[in-house]
């Protein structure tokens, strides 16, 4: 946790004399390995050289480098473990990326630095960001990150199959509108789904994603779980909400649409099946993946038209006709240790990793929505189609509670969808399963 | 001074100096074993129950001393009872099949065949053992792979044995995790008995045969008595070591689908490691080093070890 001095420059401070002297403050950031966000650590080394820029014009002696510190955890919430472990033993880095949702679990122990004051100050690196990102960097009333990007999360289909399976072409295209309008249930992706199996030669109803993480969500929350109390800001578990969204994945298993293996595939197998080999109907997963999968790996056409053609994306319909879609949104965002060095700096410097046009950077490369107001008017932002259409699911998208237990509820409701799809708890089992591992595990959970 | 005072002295002197030799050799002999002993398992399990009163958790912090983690294991969590239950099947399973039954067969099959041939068997069943376990276990999963093109898939559908492909993973996965812990196990045990067998003075073999004894009936009444000290070692060390081991497991199943494959020391891992729960972790530890060290005692017991240590069962002349 330390920003350490560069032998190297201190030696030339000596000889140099007082007039040269300069101090290099070397940021540790700590970043997952992760493809899908390759700019994310890249944009904040590109900032240092324009915070450099600026303190030299400034007439400072200070100068900063970052060092990055990229961690093989599959996913956000197995870094978080490690990342909890490093600053336990008083070895965290200077500033990390994660996950919106574990942020409070790190400001709960008094690792973060809170910035309400900072981004008051330098409205010229922060005044445009959009004040609903902001609501996923709280932590009871104050603000502990940055926001980085975002994104939506939706059912893609295949529109292929759907043909194929016999529904006519008004149908297939106007599922979106018809699933934003409500007319579209949770029970007729089933349906659908089924009737892609039993009519073509595609094996897969609906695929989700083989490990922990925010999509499988949508549903719970399509259901009506909305996991925190509003006043208490307590975790809530809502048994019947719990057993409907549970009875969903259940129902799907039992039709043969989710197979009961979904949890134990492998996540290359499932992209293949879903955009290779058609073989599923729906893949539930989000917008990003266009970006750094589908268009690169699996050659889907990077073309607007040509893309809609053959596929689609519908919001997580809603629970009963007539009801609420919904889809989640969940931002990845930049935090500060609170025993950084120069706090000013370190905040100015992820200031100018978060300018548009870097931001702009990465969210056309690996197509996540922008951060900012002006990012809409940029061209290339404009042409990224994925991101213009994705943003019409952000009317109902909500985020994932900033809970500082909600990581370990994920990973109960996480396992309690194995043991229903491995056909080893029933949905009502399950939603037991989830209060009693919550209650037995976690703390102040409140049980309706 | 007399001599025999001189004799007296130089004893004496020849004494201190045997005694110095004997605290020489005890410190020289013993105490790396001692020093070793302590730092890796006297320290641990002192560290370990103290853990197992506190409520150490993510961030590594201490925040009560309290006995509430005992309580939840006596108590609070539903889990454990089938934990311990799939723990006794995988452990009482993976023994009596593989470890001392397959390894057993094997060794009897094996011995008398000739240097060559029984050399080349055992190496076969040596192989999993020899392969680094990350490697052993990727090829039982591209082995057991769910999709029609996994290997076992494919040769089942060719030979027509089945009609759709199998998910050994979800539908067998405790079948699964014993026999891959087995394969590996099987091997420990032939080595051991295989050379316990050629132990056995040949002569009586041939006066059995020259008695009219068949293979069958020299097995049982000459090759398995003179085999019970080896099949009581290995029942008692493997039976420790399978207790203690999760990782082709963790590898191979994740302790999934849902907690089908997650034997007591992998749950320890998954509470610890996976959940953060470290306090809760070194409790259920505790017990895994107390049904060990109750297990090894009643193997002791069981099987008479201490007569069994005491002179050697077959005499070589």
């Amino acid at each position: 946790m330390t920003a350490r001095i560069s032998a190297a420059l201190a030696a030339m401070t000596v000889l140099a004399g007082p007039a040269l002297a300069q101090e290099t403050i070397t940021y540790e950031l700590w970043s997952r390995q992760d493809t899908s966000g390759p700019l994310r650590p890249g944009n904040v080394v590109k900032a240092a050289d324009r915070l450099n820029a600026e303190l030299e014009a400034e007439g400072s002696d200070l100068r900063v480098a970052v060092e990055i510190k990229e961690t093989p955890a599959p996913g956000f919430d197995e870094d978080a473990l490690q990342l909890a472990r490093v600053y336990g033993i008083g070895e965290g880095p200077d500033m990390f990326i994660q996950a919106h949702e574990w942020i409070c679990t790190f400001q709960q122990d008094g690792f973060l630095l809170q910035l309400d004051d900072y981004i008051a100050q330098y409205p010229e690196h922060f005044g445009t960001i959009f004040p609903s990102l902001w609501d996923s960097t709280r932590c009871q009333g104050g603000i502990y990150a940055i926001p980085q990007d975002a994104e939506a999360r939706m059912f893609f289909y295949n529109k292929q199959l759907l043909r194929q399976a016999g529904y006519d072409e008004e149908f297939i295209q106007s599922m979106p509108e018809r699933t934003m309008a409500g007319e579209l249930t949770m029970d007729d992706v089933i349906d659908i789904a089924k009737t892609v199996i039993d009519n073509t030669d595609a094996q897969y109803g609906v695929l989700h994603r083989p490990s922990i993480g925010p999509d499988y969500l949508m549903v719970f929350q399509t259901y009506g779980n909305d996991f925190v109390d509003p006043e208490s800001g307590d975790l809530l578990l809502d048994q019947a909400a719990l057993e409907a969204a549970f009875g969903w994945f259940e129902r799907a298993v039992q039709a043969g649409v989710i197979p009961a293996n979904n949890t134990s595939m492998e996540w290359d197998a499932i992209r293949a099946e879903f955009y290779a080999n058609n073989n599923a109907a729906f893949w539930m997963y989000g917008i990003w993946d266009l970006g750094s999968r589908a268009f690169p790996t699996y050659g889907l056409p990077e073309d607007e038209e040509a893309f809609f053609a053959d596929w689609g994306w519908i919001a997580a319909p809603a629970a009963e006709q007539g009801g609420k879609p919904s889809t989640l949104t969940h931002p990845v965002v930049y935090a500060i240790s609170a025993d950084v060095e120069h706090p000013d700096l370190a905040v100015r410097l992820l200031g100018h990793a978060s300018a548009a046009d870097l931001n702009t950077d990465h969210a056309v490369t690996t197509t996540h929505i922008g951060i900012r107001q002006e990012q809409l008017d940029d061209p290339r932002y404009q042409e990224a189609w994925p991101l213009a259409r994705a943003t019409e699911l952000l009317e109902i998208a909500k985020y994932l509670p900033n809970n500082p237990q909600f990581g370990d509820l994920n990973r109960i409701i996480y396992t309690g969808i194995q043991g229903v799809e491995s056909g080893r708890l029933s949905a009502v089992e399950a939603a037991e399963f989830v209060i009693d591992e919550a209650t037995g595990t976690l703390e102040n959970v409140i049980v309706r | 001074m007399t001599a025999l005072a001189e004799e007296a002295l130089i004893a004496r002197g020849l004494a201190r100096k045997a005694a110095r030799r004997r605290r020489a050799n005890f410190i020289i002999f013993l105490g790396p074993a001692i020093v070793l002993m302590v730092i890796f398992f006297i320290v641990p399990v002192l560290i370990d129950i103290a853990v197992s009163f506190t409520d150490l958790g993510r961030a590594l912090r201490i925040t009560e001393v309290s006995t509430a983690n005992y309580e939840r294991i006596f108590a609070g969590d539903t889990r454990l009872t089938q934990v311990v239950a799939l723990t006794a099947i995988y452990v009482f399973g993976t023994l009596a099949l593989f470890n001392v039954g397959f390894g057993l067969l094997l060794a009897l099959v094996t011995a008398p065949l000739n240097p060559v041939s029984s050399g080349f068997f055992r190496g076969v069943w040596l192989l999993p053992r020899m392969s680094p376990s990350v490697l052993y276990i990727l090829l039982w999963l591209w082995v057991v792979d769910p999709s029609p093109t996994g290997l076992l898939n494919q040769i089942l559908l060719t030979v027509g044995v089945v009609d759709a492909p199998l998910d050994l993973k979800t539908s067998a996965p405790v079948m699964l995790i014993i026999i891959s812990n087995g394969f590996i196990g099987a091997s420990l045990g032939m080595i051991i008995f295989t050379s316990a067998i050629k132990g056995i003075p040949v002569h009586l073999f041939h006066a059995a045969r020259v008695d009219g004894a068949g293979s069958l009936s020299i097995a049982r009444h000459i090759t398995l008595p003179a085999l019970r000290w080896p099949i009581s070692f290995i029942t008692i060390y493997q039976a420790l070591s399978l207790l203690v081991s999760f990782e082709y497991i963790l590898l191979l199943t994740e302790g999934g689908p849902f907690y089908d494959t997650t034997v007591y020391a992998l749950y320890i891992y998954r509470r610890a490691f996976e959940g953060g729960q470290y306090g809760y972790g070194a409790a259920l530890a505790l017990f895994l080093i107390v049904i060990g060290i109750v297990l090894a005692l009643l193997g002791w017991r069981f099987f008479d070890m201490k007569k069994l240590l005491q002179s050697p069962r077959i005499e070589v002349h």
